[in-house]
């Protein structure tokens, strides 16, 4: 088992025609994940990669039993996407365009809370499963990064997920699930919202969360682990500890506004919970093998 | 993107919301005859986006012609760089209040912050007086809805007259939030004059970055930047920030980036700028490497671990930088991820060493650094 996606979740593509969408399609099969259509307005009865392309989310959703929808389309149109993939019944939904405008990125969210959907993204690598699936793009053939195994990996970030991912492989552990809620202001699933999946999943036995500057997500994610809801070992990475307030450091999420957001504010609210928080990226791996020799 | 106050106060009036007369000035002379047009005595404000300007003497009031000529001198001569003044005819308050909208990300609405105690920072008040906070949250697909409105007004403990200015400031206010894509609109303080008028003292306006597309009225120029090469990266849609250290990050990836900027501040080393070239720039070494030289920083870093952006492209970018530019200081250089084993070849070919670990990579970075010192 896995969360999110593994072979079995049937996904479509929307963009499949476009250079991305064809390319990590390709790339996407390869790696075992079950495509079964596409959607590309005016491009219906073509194929890619053997996959048939529809019109519309509604023609394809008549055709195919659909369980998620993976969006290569750009930023400015990804609201009408993400709500053509919610009004056809989709519940798992991934978008990687990085620059959404933040007013659609909220209606998004609000859009997919009152479905009970789960949109991953934007500005995010998407979600893998090791060995088993993935929808977005992730160097899945650098072993040293995506060996499949039993830890649950959480990021913001793209780069900097295969930095510590990799010391998590190098302290000879691996990966479930890997999800990237991306690096923006108003991501479309916040990290506590995906613990309970990590919690119930038997094939899960840590969690490693990526976060950085800005926001509350990873005070979220400690309130979850003080409340009892996740009991988990889970162990942070968060960059930005140096980092001056009011800068905004790459990621449009990435900074220390308003009083809020301060990787140290983050790293008090983690360890008062009992999460234990990593000073470098090496030490993400240490820590797991401290923490799992005691479970 | 941050408008400055004279260019939101411009967008507010626009749509209906009292603020006080004005001119701008760029000189002492414009400064004297903008105050004799709004009248005397005027509050001279410099036009700059950093917050609290009033306590760092920033804005000044003048109440003679010769005052008006002094004290605009003294802000135009000011180190921050102040090349415009707002000139305001002052205004005689009664009371100050707090009232913004932005958004809640995490409850995917926009948020209302209002509160009948303004004039101080918002995070200041949250601190000191959470309960005087009025927190309202309305449905972005929906708009503000006139009754929600209203009842931040009665919340606040306004009534009558009052009360009602303010739903229709609100309203507008939500105008200006919703038709210039805001992260923040913002009142603080908004006056309530002797005479019972509702009137905005301050205005700020932050434009989402993601939504310029839609947003083209306003284009980033040089007076929102401290320094050409953060402004020349911004045009150039490249990230960047300047600092006054040693090494020249030259790194793909936000978060990398960030990383790597701590840990070069565990090792005891400083920084000379940030510059991220992931994402859609991955191919831009030459510029980015253009503008790290922009700085005198001794060693220019780079490290990447990426998917899309290739090491070998970034590899090959950075060699054919190296080539053009002929950069006076040393680069050290991380690169990872796909097609790394081209990479590295690559660089040994140029004569580079490439190093596989960011942390020696730092280290690297740092020791080089510090003999550039001795």
């Amino acid at each position: 088992m896995s969360i999110y996606i593994d072979q079995n979740t049937r996904v479509l593509i929307q963009g499949i025609t476009g250079k991305e969408g064809s390319y990590w399609t390709k790339h996407m099969q390869d790696m075992g994940t079950n495509i079964i259509a596409g959607v590309t307005p005016g491009k219906e009865g073509q194929t890619v990669e053997g996959i048939p392309v529809y019109h519309s989310v509604k023609r394809a959703a008549g055709s195919h039993e659909i369980d998620a929808s993976m969006l290569f389309v750009p930023p400015k149109f990804t609201k009408d996407a993400v709500f053509e993939a919610l009004d056809a019944g989709i519940k798992k939904i991934v978008t990687v365009a990085d620059g959404i405008p933040v007013h659609d990125a909220v209606q998004i969210r609000r859009a997919a809370l009152s479905q009970k959907a789960l949109v991953v993204g934007g500005n995010t690598s998407g979600v893998i499963s090791p060995g088993k699936a993935m929808m977005g793009f992730f160097p899945y053939w650098i072993e040293r990064v995506y060996t499949p195994g039993r830890i649950g990996v959480m990021t913001r970030s793209g780069s900097l997920t295969n930095e510590v991912t990799s010391m998590v492989v190098e302290a000879g552990f691996g990966v479930s699930t890997l999800i990237g809620v991306g690096g923006d202001p108003v991501p479309g699933v916040r990290f506590a919202e995906m613990l309970p999946f990590y919690q119930d999943d038997p094939e899960t036995d840590a969690v490693v969360i990526i976060g950085e500057l800005g926001g509350t997500m990873e005070e979220e994610v400690a309130a979850a682990i003080e409340s009892g809801s996740f009991t988990k070992p889970l162990v942070a990475f968060l960059g930005g500890r140096t980092a001056p307030e009011g800068k905004r450091m790459g990621h449009a999420g990435a900074i220390v506004s308003g009083g809020t957001g301060s990787v140290k504010d983050k790293i008090t609210a983690l360890e008062k919970a009992g999460a234990r928080v990593a000073e470098r990226p090496r030490i993400v791996g240490s820590l797991l093998r401290e923490i799992l020799k005691k479970h | 993107m941050k408008l400055f106050e004279y260019q939101a106060k411009e967008v507010f009036r626009e749509k209906g919301i009292p603020v006080p007369q004005s001119r701008l000035a760029q000189t002492v002379d414009e400064a004297v005859s903008a105050g004799k047009e709004v009248g005397l005595p005027c509050v001279l404000k410099s036009q700059l986006l950093q917050g609290g300007r009033g306590k760092a003497g920033l804005i000044k009031i003048a109440r003679t012609e010769e005052e008006i000529a002094d004290i605009s001198a003294e802000l135009f001569g000011r180190p921050e760089g102040v090349r415009i003044l707002l000139v305001e005819e002052a205004v005689n308050i009664d009371k100050e209040l707090y009232l913004s909208i932005t958004i809640d990300p995490v409850k995917a609405r926009g948020m209302i912050i209002a509160c009948a105690e303004g004039g101080v920072e918002i995070e200041t008040l949250a601190k000191e007086k959470p309960e005087a906070i009025v927190r309202e949250r309305f449905d972005l697909t929906r708009g503000l809805e006139p009754f929600r409105a209203r009842s931040v007004a009665y919340d606040m403990g306004l009534s009558g007259d009052t009360a009602k200015q303010l739903v229709k400031i609100l309203m507008s206010l939500h105008q200006v939030f919703s038709r210039y894509d805001a992260e923040l609109a913002e009142i603080n303080p908004l006056f309530i004059t002797g005479d019972g008028a509702v009137v905005a003292g301050d205005a700020k306006l932050s434009i989402d970055d993601n939504s310029a597309f839609r947003q083209k009225e306003y284009r980033i120029t040089r007076e929102l930047f401290s320094s050409d090469a953060e402004y020349e990266a911004a045009v150039d849609g490249i990230p960047y920030l300047q600092f006054d250290g040693d090494i020249g990050l030259m790194c793909a990836g936000a978060g990398l980036t960030t990383t790597v900027y701590d840990l070069i501040n565990y090792e005891g080393g400083s920084i000379a700028n940030y510059l991220e070239f992931g994402g859609p720039n991955y191919r831009r070494a030459v510029r980015a490497m253009e503008l790290c030289l922009k700085n005198p920083s001794k060693v220019i870093l780079v490290v990447t671990f990426g998917t899309i952006a290739r090491a070998d492209v970034m590899a090959e970018g950075i060699v054919e930088a190296i080539e053009k530019l002929q950069p006076d200081r040393p680069i050290v250089t991380c690169i990872r991820g796909t097609n790394e084993d081209r990479a590295v070849k690559i660089l040994e070919g140029a004569g580079l060493k490439p190093i596989f670990d960011t942390e020696e990579a730092v280290r690297e970075a740092v020791a080089i650094a510090k003999r550039g010192e001795a």
